[in-house]
């Protein structure tokens, strides 16, 4: 479907709600203390396990490298409520199931992100978290 | 002429009600959509002793209501008309103005799951319910679970034993259709409105709660503080009812390893230098 929005006017008025939207999207922390907003990675591996918690979720996933070296990631989401709202309900991520995943890496150097994308086997996707900022 | 409109209605904290684009979702970019239909006036709802009705639960903002950049939201609300919101900034003194931008995210308070306080809880990207009767006015936060009691109080009188703590002590009175909140006995641990932005436990916050006819909620807020602002600070923002959505829990100290990465950030930021 093609868009009816002169692109000048979608310029402008991007300009202006990341100008005005005055409530973070995040609660409690500052997305740019703790993840770079310019390094986002794809991962793809198996969900070990999910906290479905407050003040964020977290997904852990098992990434195996070229060297078959198997890490253990952790990223971030939105909290619990806000996931539930935007249709995310926690039966979506399943232990064992593969997803590929965006983050946004920690600045810390660790295994951790903010995720971002979810692309489940069905080809079907879903956010996570927020966009980088 | 388009262009002038959308303008103004994002000016005007309408952001939030038209963050719709017929787009899939997780594609592409933030687009503010236009408004999905005329926008619909009614007499504002009412209690049985006639004040306005601010019963239920309201949101300014954020994704839970107003869907992600680019994909549809899953609560959709109908276009309202342009609230102006009156914008004053903070004005520090030198001395505490030197303090606040010494302070980093790090030492924001809510980092640790601490109560935000007033005004900065308002703003929450999460529900708020109102909960509203003759005598009193309560204010159920999602947000860090937080609370606010309003007794109704014609002289605006705070009780003479207060000590400070994080939420203050809140009263309210009816000024014609208008929920007026005045709010004293903070502690000086909170943050006003993001980084640094420190106060002292002289902060006095006066918040007008009014509805409009389009189904909105307009909430202003003003903050004095003697000791460490030179002139009163002033926000506000537009609210929204959304359909079926409710206040839920939120315990915020449950999971939260953020301090820690952000920390270890920090000092791997510093090293560098």
């Amino acid at each position: 479907m093609k868009h009816a929005f002169p692109s000048a006017l979608a310029v402008v008025t991007l300009l202006l709600a990341s100008l005005l939207m005055a409530p973070p999207a995040t609660a409690h922390h500052s997305f740019a203390a703790e993840y770079d907003s310019h390094d986002l990675i794809t991962l793809t591996g198996v969900i070990t396990e999910v906290d479905w918690t407050n003040p964020h979720t977290y997904v852990h996933v098992n990434v195996k490298d070229a060297a078959g070296k198997v890490t253990d990631w952790a990223l971030e989401g939105y909290p619990p409520n806000t996931l539930k709202r935007t249709g995310f309900a926690r039966a979506a991520l399943k232990e064992g199931d593969t997803i590929t995943i965006t983050a946004y890496k920690s600045k810390d150097g660790s295994h951790t992100g903010a995720g971002r994308e979810i692309t489940f086997a069905d080809g079907s996707k879903k956010f996570l978290g927020p966009e980088g900022r | 002429m388009k262009l002038v409109i959308a303008a103004t209605a994002l000016c005007t904290g309408l952001v939030q009600a038209q963050a719709q684009a017929p787009q899939a979702p997780g594609r592409g970019m933030t687009q503010a959509a236009q408004p999905t239909g005329p926008v619909v006036h009614h007499p504002i709802p009412r209690t049985a002793d006639g004040k306005p009705d601010l019963t239920g639960t309201w949101q300014s903002g954020g994704v839970s209501i107003t869907g992600e950049a680019g994909a549809p939201p899953i609560h959709p609300l109908p276009p309202i008309d342009a609230h102006p919101i009156k914008r004053e900034p903070l004005a520090y003194k030198p001395e505490y103005d030197a303090k606040r931008k010494s302070l980093t995210t790090l030492d924001d308070p809510t980092l640790e799951c601490l109560l935000p306080g007033v005004p900065r809880i308002q703003t929450e990207p999460m529900p708020l319910e109102i909960v509203q009767t003759p005598k009193e006015v309560v204010i159920l936060y999602e947000s860090f679970r937080a609370w606010r009691r309003i007794p109704i109080n014609a002289k605006l009188e705070h009780p003479d034993d207060l000590t400070p703590t994080w939420m203050g002590d809140s009263v309210g009175r009816w000024e014609g259709d208008t929920l007026v909140v005045d709010t004293v006995g903070f502690n000086d641990k909170t943050w006003i409105a993001g980084n640094g932005t420190i106060h002292s436990e002289k902060m006095h916050v006066l918040e007008r709660y009014t509805l409009n006819d389009d189904g909105s909620m307009s909430w202003a807020a003003t903050v004095d503080d003697p000791v460490v602002l030179t002139k009163p600070y002033s926000t506000g923002a537009v609210f929204r009812a959304p359909i079926d959505v409710r206040v839920e829990e939120y315990e915020c100290i449950e999971n939260n390893p953020d301090p820690g990465h952000m920390k270890k950030a920090a000092e791997l930021e510093k090293s560098k230098k």
